[in-house]
């Protein structure tokens, strides 16, 4: 058995420590996530099935392809890519290490091969300080130093931006973080919703993934719900106010608007949509044909009995919508005789309007008819409405980690791009025609910006050991 | 309406100024680049200035925000970029050749956002949405990267052209166009600096999302598109780092991430999600 993982290790680190791996997973994971914006992810789906062949359909749900992102296989493609980016970084951070903390020696010759001649130039009188000066200049210059002399000749070795070795880390530790973010998140938090009418109160939401109520172990109360319009009448703000309160004491107000959610004991909630209800009065007129009691309107109370203006019986609202097929208002009236059959019938605030849009045979019949009982025919008139607010409310424990996760992504990035591991060294030798002075230097990235930095140090350095002027 | 006016002369201004740099190649005379990059300054102060305007005028209506808010301020916004960003590379480099590859890119945008029947460049006002002060940080880093994946484009396109070229061939404006190892360096470089932006485009509309819609990461299309651009330059950015990819295989591979660009930015709008109002 020992024998057996010792083999095969080496063989699985090494599939998983390829940057070839990496680069196939990401362009893997970028088809697949074209694949789940081409195809309707949850919504429109059922109607995007059903233009598919049986089989095709089942090979879709097979693969999960109406649900790509949360699918098994991406979360298997996902797993690897986080298996490949920690192998990766465990394989290669040894020799980051060894080089961060290399101390090359001052007096190579190596790096002097090869300079341009622009970064060689000789100092007829070298003030007598001249050692001294370099050192200090580069000192002061560059956090790491090192100087060493060798018979008359000073070599100077200096380096910064070693930790940018380490940018790639940061990256990809940001990577894990976002990640375990999200899994913390899909684990131990919910993604709900919750219709609120203004006066009312709860302490359940409804998950959006299960369909099932969650116990917020708190009261949510809509006090107030608006929306209002600009002049072209597009909306401007939609604002719910609402009071948080836990064992029956309240806890804390707050107005909600989108961009501008609430937070409390960690669910958050947010402005998502409203609506209306029907509210506690509706206008009802009632007419007769033929010598009745005449018309009359009447203010009603759902779920009431009321008794018929000529006493034939009573009557009652017994179903309320603020807005049925688009027809607008409607009210189903049951009226109960005191001799013979009930009836029910629909009652709209917009006849004109629900003879437009209803088929023939669903007006003929007497549910649509409003004056199926006669003598009588009724009007809505109106109807008293509420508003309800819709919040979305979330408890995503995970959202810290990722956030910090983009902070060390970012961080990660700038490092890795744009900053270099320098190293520059000097050597001084006395020779005939005076002290010759050479500067060289080499860097992981950006040739550009080491070039000019070199340039400036010979120019700097020339100027500093010229003559006897004092620095 | 004054900025409206003052940006579709800027489209001319553009499309000067890519005549010039075409010129400027073709006939090899420094006095046409002069123009050319004269024009372009132009064109690009000019723009400036009316997207000031157009950002006074929408308080003046009441409704004050930044223009960053539909379809054809974004566009005007991107073209605003991307000659900035190109201003400054020809600043750096003191070559005017890019200049002939992405004035067209700008020229287009304008000429898409001033003549399309379908862009209305009426100053909207805001919905509940857009309201929040991660607009302005979200668009700019959004269409830096943007800018910055269209310059590497260009970039590429010379890449790809230099490469006909050889001494026997006496063709001027092949030879204007500089080192193909030159070419290749500055396209990396332009691609750095996309991703980073684009990275910072990500994470500033993820945080906004998360105040804004509940959730930091709904896989709604055109976030799941520039999750597909960031991860197709992230794979170029591997195989060069690590596998020491360069030249033609870059240029080729940059093709295929700006085409990720203009669907991210374009083509989502016809999938339906929660960025409809960029259509």
């Amino acid at each position: 058995m020992k024998r057996q993982f010792s083999k095969s290790r080496p063989v699985i680190w090494a599939f998983f420590s390829s940057v070839k791996l990496t680069v196939a997973l990401l362009i893997i994971l970028a088809m697949a996530s074209v694949v789940g914006t081409l195809i309707p992810q949850t919504e429109g789906v059922a109607e995007f099935a059903k233009g598919l062949s049986p089989a095709v359909r089942k090979l879709f749900v097979f693969f999960d392809l109406f649900d790509v992102y949360h699918s098994l296989w991406f979360r298997i493609l996902m797993g690897a890519l986080t298996l490949n980016i920690v192998i990766c970084s465990l394989d290669r951070f040894q020799g980051t290490w060894k080089r961060f903390t290399a101390r090359p020696r001052p007096d190579r010759e190596k790096p002097f091969q090869d300079i341009p001649g622009e970064q060689t130039f000789v100092i007829d009188s070298p003030p007598a300080d001249m050692a001294e000066r370099v050192h200090d200049y580069l000192a002061a210059k560059y956090r790491k130093m090192r100087a060493k002399e060798v018979g008359t000749e000073g070599y100077f070795y200096a380096e910064r931006g070693g930790y940018s070795l380490f940018g790639v880390y940061l990256v990809h530790m940001s990577v894990l973080c976002i990640l375990v973010g999200g899994l913390v998140g899909s684990f131990l938090g919910f993604e709900a919703y919750v219709n609120i009418v203004e006066g009312e109160s709860v302490n359940t939401v409804v998950s959006r993934k299960e369909r099932s109520p969650i116990e917020l172990g708190f009261e949510v109360r809509c006090d107030n719900f608006t929306v209002d319009f600009y002049e072209n009448g597009t909306p401007k703000e939609y604002r719910t106010e609402v009071t948080f309160s836990a064992d029956g004491k309240r806890m804390k107000q707050e107005a909600i608007r989108v961009n501008h959610p609430a937070v409390f004991q960690g669910v958050t909630f947010y402005q998502s949509n409203y609506g209306t209800v029907p509210g506690n009065t509706v206008h009802l007129s009632i007419s007769s044909q033929g010598g009745g009691p005449g018309a009359r309107h009447m203010k009603v109370e759902p779920g009431k009995p009321y008794s018929l203006p000529g006493g034939e019986g009573t009557f009652s609202i017994t179903d309320l919508r603020t807005n049925i097929m688009d027809i607008g208002p409607a009210a189903m009236v049951s009226v109960k005789p005191e001799h013979g059959q009930g009836i029910r019938f629909w009652v709209f605030k917009y006849q004109d309007r629900a003879k437009k849009i209803l088929p023939g045979p669903m007006l003929n019949s007497p549910k649509f008819n409003a004056s199926a009982f006669e003598p009588y025919t009724f009007t809505l008139a109106g109807l008293d409405t509420r508003y309800y607010t819709g919040l979305q409310a979330n408890k995503d424990p995970g959202v810290p980690v990722v956030w910090i996760g983009f902070f060390l992504m970012v961080a990660g990035l700038f490092v890795t791009f744009f900053i270099s591991h320098r190293r520059i060294w000097v050597k001084v030798s006395q020779q005939a025609q005076g002290l010759v002075v050479s500067v060289a230097g080499t860097s992981n990235k950006n040739p550009v910006g080491l070039q000019r930095e070199v340039n400036t140090l010979t120019l700097s350095l020339k100027n500093l050991l010229q003559g006897d002027r004092q620095v | 309406m004054i900025n409206s006016i003052i940006l579709s002369y800027t489209t001319f201004i553009y499309f000067a100024a890519f005549f010039l740099y075409l010129l400027c190649m073709v006939m090899g005379r420094t006095g046409f680049g002069r123009l050319a990059t004269l024009a372009t300054l132009v064109g690009l102060i000019a723009q400036s200035l009316a997207i000031v305007l157009r950002w006074i005028e929408s308080y003046q209506l009441g409704i004050g925000h930044a223009p960053f808010s539909n379809l054809y301020e974004s566009l005007i916004f991107f073209t605003w970029t991307i000659i900035f960003l190109y201003m400054i590379v020809e600043w750096r480099t003191k070559n005017r050749t890019l200049g002939t590859f992405v004035t067209p890119l700008a020229f287009l945008a304008m000429a898409y956002a001033s003549f399309s029947p379908g862009i209305s460049s009426k100053i909207q006002p805001l919905v509940p949405a857009l309201k929040s002060n991660w607009l302005i940080s979200h668009v700019i880093t959004c269409f830096f990267g943007y800018a910055a994946f269209g310059l590497s484009f260009a970039l590429s396109i010379m890449y790809l052209l230099k490469q006909r070229d050889t001494p026997e061939k006496k063709n001027l404006f092949l030879r204007l166009i500089p080192e193909q190892s030159i070419l290749d360096e500055l396209n990396y470089q332009m691609i750095v600096i996309g991703f980073l932006m684009l990275t910072l485009g990500i994470i500033t509309g993820s945080v906004w999302a998360h105040s804004a819609w509940g959730s930091y990461w709904s896989w709604d299309p055109k976030e799941t598109w520039s999750l597909i651009t960031w991860l197709i330059y992230a794979s170029m950015i591997h195989s060069r780092m690590v596998r020491g990819w360069k030249g033609r295989k870059i240029a080729y591979l940059s093709f295929i991430g700006f085409c990720c660009v203009l669907f991210t930015y374009f083509g989502v709008n016809y999938l339906a999600g929660l960025h409809s109002y960029a259509k």
